[in-house]
């Protein structure tokens, strides 16, 4: 290959990435120009609406179709949730949430033309039908299913805005249905945007948390603890089940430690002796049980609980010490109490200690200013 | 005699023709790999596509502070306006003799406390702590004496309570969604160990409460130019890496890794002046000798601004201390070379690396000696050496501006006339004169590095008003 033609090559290359950066530079500007433009038409067109329900209470029959002919193209739909969040900001938000029941055939029908579109547009629709269709309290049952489809996706975006719109309707027996459907394996979903999001539910949590309950064992070891920490934040009435999680040797190790952590939101009496012992381990290899113990045990009162918060504190491993300093702050003990390990021969111990109760003095000074 | 210059000259031409079609892919590629995904991102964001919730991993900020009176306390103040929840600021103060301490002290109501750490990773022991709880997240200041800053570094890492920590130089300053978008791939991916910031000049940007006010090209020229060479060399070449797992440079200046990870794999070397490179090929290495599934990433929009050099002296500087950084990770992880154990980062990334960017200032300073010998015995064609260059200048000079407008397109900065015109000015300049001389300074900094040991000189700071 001669050479001269290489350099022609990139020189043709060099000239279409400077014309590709004007043309971009160029479109961009006039989607914004654009972008205005169809926000103005299509707040005049709301605008007719809302006086039409105001007068009459429902929408005109020709905005059905005139709605679903437009916000079929991505760009349109970006510029009509526009329009609705300013005119939602000014103080129109009663006659908005009419409109939007109103246009209930619209939402539905451009739910199946955008599943049908690429990942992206899928997740901006995910997005809008999060951000209004259901916060206006619009559950639509068979909209619903189709968001079913859209956590199938693969597309992260798409399947978290999805479950956050199926979080805001409210419907437990569906958000148990996409709980299940995107612990598919395909697509990592982080257990903290999972919980993050159950925590986020409008509906009753007591129920969602039967319903997921019942299909535990059918989620992975990643789904289960995200119900796990969910259940942790949300209720108290699963003792006895965690505390068989707890017990369990073959269960996994993360969802062992996360009943541990329910027991130090929610004391339980036949929970406590696992809890010391587990605390009292010095097995090596155990030491994140004995860590989350010992910092569960801050919700336990007892000579025994304080005696092995103590010993705890002697470890050679650091957290435990950390995790047993910490607890003891909690107990709220009177400097007595601590005498024998602030003026103990353990220097670590000692240290640490010292260290929790100085930090716990700043923490409250800054609390105070 | 002339015959066997000749053959010489052919052999040479030869190597460069190679080398150069190599270089010149590679930075396409880059280019390219890079704008593409600059405009991907934009679609991305204005499409919705993306985390919006408030997911906050716990993270610890780490400042090794070494006579940085001057911007320390607006450096931390930034930091207390990051739209984040769960942080601290932990400042190692790496045995200033400029009052670093007493500043950090002073502004933000420090106390003294008796603080047990961990020692997990080796450093200098500490010789004061001290923290506060006033502010929005507690910031903790760690004296110690001086070790260097991978020793400060380490310190950090020891005190760090979250299990991801950032570190941050101490002249930068965080954009106020920074940390948010630096946590989001560790989100997106299970096993993200790393994640590498953007890192931008701030010459000629005005910030207030870590948000961009007002953007243009700087005043001065030398600090113009690198914010076109950080545009083509850097964000270009670290989105295509990024790619393929093969980033093996996270900017010592902002990048996110896993504790753990980190503690496992040694922490900072003390050894080296390339602290931060060193530490990202460490984690190639331990991950692929141990079999571990992983991912090293680039977050092109979490943003670091930081200064450029402004003055030549300072400059060639920060050019030297980085490429003995390079040349001694490269010599220490050499095994990695061609080793198909370590993936592409062994075979693509690390071969980038040592000819084109460690044995590159030779090959040029080489291909310029050759040039001259071939003149003095009347071998070079001289209007089409001429040519050539001024095809090399242009080539250059266009990916420049693509990778810059591709930035300030993509991340909606709006630019002026004039500084638009000042950027077509001075890439041409750029890629002929300051690249030049940079290879110069490249070429020269190992000549007797090991007698300066870890120090390569200070860069003189000036107050940032960052409002």
């Amino acid at each position: 290959m001669r050479v001269e033609f290489l350099i022609y090559i990139y020189g043709i290359v060099c000239v279409s990435m400077i014309l590709f950066n004007i043309v971009y530079n160029i479109y961009s500007k006039q989607n914004e120009r654009w972008l205005k433009k169809k926000c103005i038409k299509l707040k005049k067109q709301l605008d007719i609406q809302l006086n039409s329900i105001r007068m009459r209470g429902k929408i005109e029959q020709n905005q059905l179709e005139f709605l679903r002919k437009k916000l079929s193209h991505i760009n349109n739909l970006i510029a009509f949730e526009k329009v609705l969040s300013g005119e939602f900001n000014t103080g129109h938000s009663e006659e908005i949430k009419v409109y939007l029941r109103e246009i209930k055939p619209v939402i539905l029908y451009l739910a199946l033309v955008y599943s049908q579109k690429e990942t992206m547009q899928a997740g901006y629709f995910t997005h809008f039908i999060s951000n209004f269709a259901v916060n206006q309290n619009m559950p639509i049952d068979s909209l619903q299913d189709i968001l079913i489809t859209y956590i199938k996706k693969d597309n992260l975006y798409c399947r978290i805005n999805a479950l956050s719109a199926l979080y805001h309707l409210g419907n437990s027996e569906h958000v148990i249905k996409a709980v299940k459907a995107q612990d598919d394996g395909k697509i990592y979903l982080n257990e903290k945007i999972l919980t993050e999001g159950l925590l986020a539910f409008t509906g009753s949590h007591d129920e969602l948390i039967k319903g997921l309950w019942n299909n535990f064992n059918q989620f992975s070891d990643h789904t289960k603890l995200a119900v796990l920490n969910y259940i942790r934040f949300k209720s108290g009435n699963y003792k006895e089940e965690m505390l068989k999680i707890m017990l369990d040797l073959n269960a996994e190790k993360e969802l062992r430690l996360s009943a541990i952590r329910y027991f130090g939101r929610y004391s339980y009496e036949k929970a406590l002796e696992h809890i010391l012992n587990f605390a009292r381990n010095t097995d090596p290899l155990m030491w994140e049980y004995a860590t989350v113990a010992v910092s569960a045990l801050e919700k336990y009162e007892g000579d025994e609980v304080i005696y092995v918060l103590k010993r705890a504190i002697h470890s050679p491993n650091w957290y435990i010490r950390y995790s047993a300093a910490q607890s003891l702050e909690a107990h709220n003990l009177k400097y007595d109490a601590l005498f024998d390990i602030i003026s103990g021969s353990d220097r670590y111990a000692r240290e640490m200690m010292k260290y929790r109760l100085e930090s716990r003095r700043l923490r409250m000074e800054g609390e105070v200013r | 005699m002339t015959d066997a210059f000749k053959v010489f000259f052919d052999y040479v031409g030869a190597f460069f023709i190679v080398y150069m079609i190599g270089y010149a892919s590679f930075l396409f590629l880059s280019v390219s790999v890079g704008s593409s995904m600059l405009y991907k991102l934009k679609r991305q964001n204005r499409l919705k596509n993306e985390l919006t919730g408030d997911y906050y991993v716990p993270v610890s900020i780490i400042i090794p502070a070494y006579n940085e009176a001057v911007t320390i306390e607006s450096s931390i103040r930034s930091m207390l306006f990051l739209d984040y929840k769960l942080y601290e600021i932990i400042v190692v103060d790496d045995g200033s003799n400029d009052g670093t301490s007493q500043a950090v002290k002073e502004a933000f109501k420090m106390k003294r406390i008796d603080r047990p750490i961990q020692r997990r990773v080796f450093c200098q022991r500490e010789e004061s702590v001290f923290e506060s709880y006033e502010y929005k997240v507690p910031i903790t200041l760690i004296r110690k004496k001086n070790g260097g800053k991978a020793d400060a570094l380490n310190m950090g890492i020891n005190a760090a309570k979250y299990p991801y920590f950032i570190c941050v130089d101490a002249d930068s300053v965080l954009q106020f969604d920074s940390l948010s978008k630096i946590v989001r791939p560790v989100l997106e991916e299970g096993n993200v160990i790393a994640v590498g910031g953007a890192v931008r000049p701030c010459n000629g940007a005005e910030i207030k409460e870590g948000k961009v006010i007002s953007y243009r090209m700087p005043d001065k020229i030398l600090p113009c130019m690198q914010v076109l060479e950080y545009d083509r060399s850097f964000l270009a070449a670290r989105i295509l890496f990024d790619k393929f797992n093969g980033s093996i440079i996270i900017s010592g200046a902002f990048g996110l890794f896993k504790k753990n990870i980190v503690v496992d794999a040694g922490g900072y070397d003390l050894n080296t002046m390339g602290e931060d490179m060193e530490l990202v090929v460490k984690l190639h290495e331990f991950c692929c000798e141990h079999s571990m599934e992983y991912r090293i990433r680039y977050a092109t929009d979490a943003i670091c601004w930081t200064q450029a050099p402004e003055k030549l002296k300072d400059l060639c500087k920060q050019r030297r201390r980085w490429h003995i950084g390079l040349f001694q990770s490269m010599i220490s992880h050499r095994k990695m070379f061609l080793n198909f154990k370590y993936g592409l980062v062994g075979t693509i990334s690390y071969s980038y690396f040592l000819f084109y960017e460690l044995l590159s200032p030779y090959i040029e300073i080489f291909g310029l000696f050759s040039i001259l010998l071939a003149y003095i015995v009347d071998l070079v064609n001289v209007p089409f050496m001429i040519l050539f260059f001024f095809i090399y200048v242009v080539y250059s000079a266009v990916l420049s501006l693509t990778a810059f407008f591709s930035r300030i397109h993509t991340i909606d900065l709006k630019l002026t006339l004039p500084d638009i015109l000042k950027a077509i000015g001075l890439c041409a300049i750029e890629v002929s004169f300051l690249r030049l001389i940079l290879a110069w300074v490249r070429a020269s900094a190992l000549i007797g590095y090991k007698n300066k040991k870890l120090s390569c000189g200070e860069i003189e700071r000036r107050k940032i008003d960052f409002k």
